[in-house]
């Protein structure tokens, strides 16, 4: 039973690390808390079931092809980093030197708004998501690791690097680190900071849109309001790592995924939330900036 | 540019106020001429698609009724209530039907909603027939407005135990529930049943709604081993806690009431929903009344009705003959009106006991096969 919840929650945790970097690669960069990035899980989600309906609907690819995952996957990605960036520029560009509450209060509307949106344009009704090839799994001793399982950690992981690559090797990593550090001082040394700010968001959509395709499949299961309690954990997870900081939210999110799992295997699952949001606030009782927090001059 | 924008927004600004003016005056305008009537349920969030089966059935007797030239001389119009299966929204709702003089309530849809709800309601002096809040609760504290046209859980649990003890004849039967008033009710009353029939419940535990992964109860719910999982919830729930109870390998057979006898749960659960047992009441589509509310609904929505349909359909004709019998508007007087007919509806004959209950309340097992709803005899 205890690998079995171990399991069970790195999965779930993987899922919460992918939106929670979201969350905090845009407060480490323009100090907003961006309460739509949930809806943003929520579109990767329903743009995964569309592109599949619509692949398999005019025969392009078999249902059970790896490549129609992975088209999937790319349309999502493409469709929510568009999204992002186009919130960015429309809500919260606008506000930038507004005060503090103003974004914040913009990105509520927005969340609203995507979710109603999606509820006239997809109907209210829970879409069931198709059964892909990623099927069966290994038996071990204490319990069952499923492909999928296994597939969402191995992918989380897997992009968790690429953006640490990308952050700590490249260009526009140093020139989101610097924007991070001080957005002024960064635009004076010649850096586009409204450039680095979209491509920010363009990621932090992006890796939402790889987590709701695949907790769409792990689940099985989606509607438009999925993005609500999902977007309230990973915004925990993201406090609870540090927010601002992406190795933060990465360990943040695994531990919220194992608090609970365990939680609600060993003591009670009706208090599954009270042991992740009990966590949460011991921690920031005694370490007020999150587990790896660090001052806001060396985020990110 | 950003006095362009400034100025834009000013005009828009003033557009907005114009029209919400334009919408005031329409509003009261139109208010002398109709007959308001409240129809609470949860229109937008999770449950949206529980509160259009709700939606759908009223508007369907409210334009019946419409055309046969409305209540009283005036036509009804419908005031919505979103409650979101909120109780504190469905207070809020209340509130607002009472200040609006409503003259009756349909809804809300949840056990949770419709019992905060029905004290704003009696002390507001509205009659709330509700068309499927089960929870006993809701008829069981005295008020005199309250009625429901759908069973009880006492009932709806009593013919759950009574088939896993009996018929299935299984004795480690597993418990979870969704924490609701309703879903905890259904789940403790089959408890209550089941100790009777001496089976002590091997597991139970709630789980949270809107909740997406439930393996970790599940797979603390395995080491028990039981061979029935008796669900006290609604259908979302339901299909994920079947598709993981598969995925981890459990062949434990699924029970559950009907909060769960939806479309969806076949269609998206699909072959983990296979096998299941489900109390619900009996096939509306043998029932010969029905069939007409059954064909309007698909002419003007398209759509089959959902479980709960035509008791919505049904809760708004009681409320509406009875204010055409009574010739009032008075709640007392349409609360005794409701309590001393012998009804005919589209679901065959009902009849309200004192409490506002419904005297019979036939609920049978269903099982879901081959993709399909099937009723046992």
């Amino acid at each position: 039973m205890l690998l079995q919840q171990l399991v069970n929650g790195l999965t779930l945790g993987s899922v919460y690390a992918l939106i929670a970097l979201g969350y905090t690669m845009v407060y480490g960069i323009i100090e907003l808390i961006n309460f739509a990035h949930g809806e943003i899980y929520m579109l990767g989600a329903y743009m995964g079931i569309i592109t599949f309906t619509l692949l398999t609907a005019l025969h392009l690819t078999s249902p059970d092809s790896g490549l129609t995952l992975l088209l999937m996957m790319i349309v999502a990605i493409l469709f929510c980093g568009a999204y992002g960036v186009t919130i960015e520029r429309l809500a919260y560009r606008p506000l930038r030197t507004a005060p503090r509450l103003s974004p914040l209060i913009s990105a509520l509307g927005v969340s609203i708004f995507l979710q109603n949106f999606v509820m006239l344009a997809q109907g209210p009704r829970d879409k069931g998501f198709p059964e892909l090839f990623i099927q069966g799994g290994i038996d071990l001793p204490g319990g069952r690791i499923s492909a999928i399982q296994l597939f969402i950690m191995a992918t989380s992981v897997l992009m968790m690097f690429a953006l640490h690559l990308l952050v700590r090797r490249t260009k526009i990593g140093k020139a989101m680190r610097a924007t991070a550090q001080d957005k002024q001082m960064a635009s004076l040394v010649g850096i586009d900071v409204n450039q680095v700010i979209s491509v920010t968001f363009l990621i932090g959509s992006a890796l939402a849109a790889v987590a709701g395709v695949m907790v769409g499949m792990y689940y099985g299961l989606i509607n438009f309001y999925i993005g609500y309690m999902a977007g309230i954990k990973a915004f925990t997870a993201a406090v609870l790592g540090g927010i601002g900081s992406i190795p933060g939210a990465m360990i943040g999110g695994m531990l919220l995924g194992l608090i609970e799992s365990l939680g609600a295997g060993y003591i009670s699952s009706e208090y599954k939330d009270v042991f992740a949001f009990a966590i949460l606030i011991l921690v920031l009782i005694f370490r007020p900036s999150g587990l790896l927090g660090e001052d806001s001059s060396k985020r990110v | 540019m950003g006095c362009r924008w400034l100025s834009l927004w000013k005009v828009l600004g003033c557009l907005f106020a114009l029209t919400l003016h334009i919408s005031i005056i329409a509003a009261n305008a139109h208010a002398a001429s109709t007959i308001k009537v409240g129809v609470a349920a949860p229109l937008t969030g999770d449950q949206a698609t529980l509160g259009q089966e709700l939606k759908g059935g009223a508007i369907i007797a409210v334009e019946e009724w419409n055309a046969k030239g409305g209540l009283l001389g005036r036509k009804i119009e419908i005031v919505w209530g979103d409650d979101q299966h909120d109780p504190r929204q469905a207070v809020a709702v209340a509130n607002k039907f009472v200040n609006e003089g409503v003259v009756g309530v349909i809804g809300h849809f949840n056990s949770s909603c419709s019992i905060p709800a029905s004290t704003i309601y009696r002390d507001g002096k509205v009659v709330q027939i509700t068309p499927a809040s089960t929870n006993p609760q809701f008829t069981e504290r005295g008020l005199w407005n309250v009625f429901r046209v759908c069973g009880r859980d006492d009932q709806q649990g009593g013919v759950a135990a009574n088939f896993i003890a009996k018929k299935l004849q299984k004795r480690r039967i597993a418990v979870l529930h969704d924490k609701t008033t309703y879903g905890q009710g259904l789940a403790d009353e089959t408890v209550k049943a089941l100790e009777k029939a001496r089976i002590k419940p091997v597991y139970y535990g709630g789980v949270t709604q809107g909740e997406k992964d439930y393996r970790p109860v599940l797979t603390a719910v395995r080491p028990s081993d039981p061979e029935v999982l008796f669900y006290g919830g609604i259908y979302p729930e339901a299909i994920l806690i079947t598709k993981q109870m598969r995925e981890l390998g459990m062949k434990t057979v699924f029970m559950s009431g009907d909060g769960v006898w939806a479309k969806a749960f076949i269609d998206i659960a699909g072959k983990a929903a296979e096998g299941a047992f489900i109390t619900f009441t009996p096939d509306q589509t043998k029932i010969k009344e029905a069939q007409e509310v059954i064909k309007r609904h698909k002419e003007k929505f398209g759509t089959e009705v959902g479980a709960y349909t035509v008791y919505s359909y049904v809760a708004a004709t009681v409320l509406f003959e009875a204010i055409t019998t009574t010739q009032s508007t008075d709640s007392i007087k349409i609360a005794d009106h409701i309590r001393k007919t012998k009804w005919k509806t589209a679901l065959g004959p009902i009849q309200f006991d004192k409490k506002g209950d419904v005297l019979v309340s036939p609920y049978v097992i269903w099982e879901v096969k081959d993709g399909k709803f099937v009723e046992l005899q």
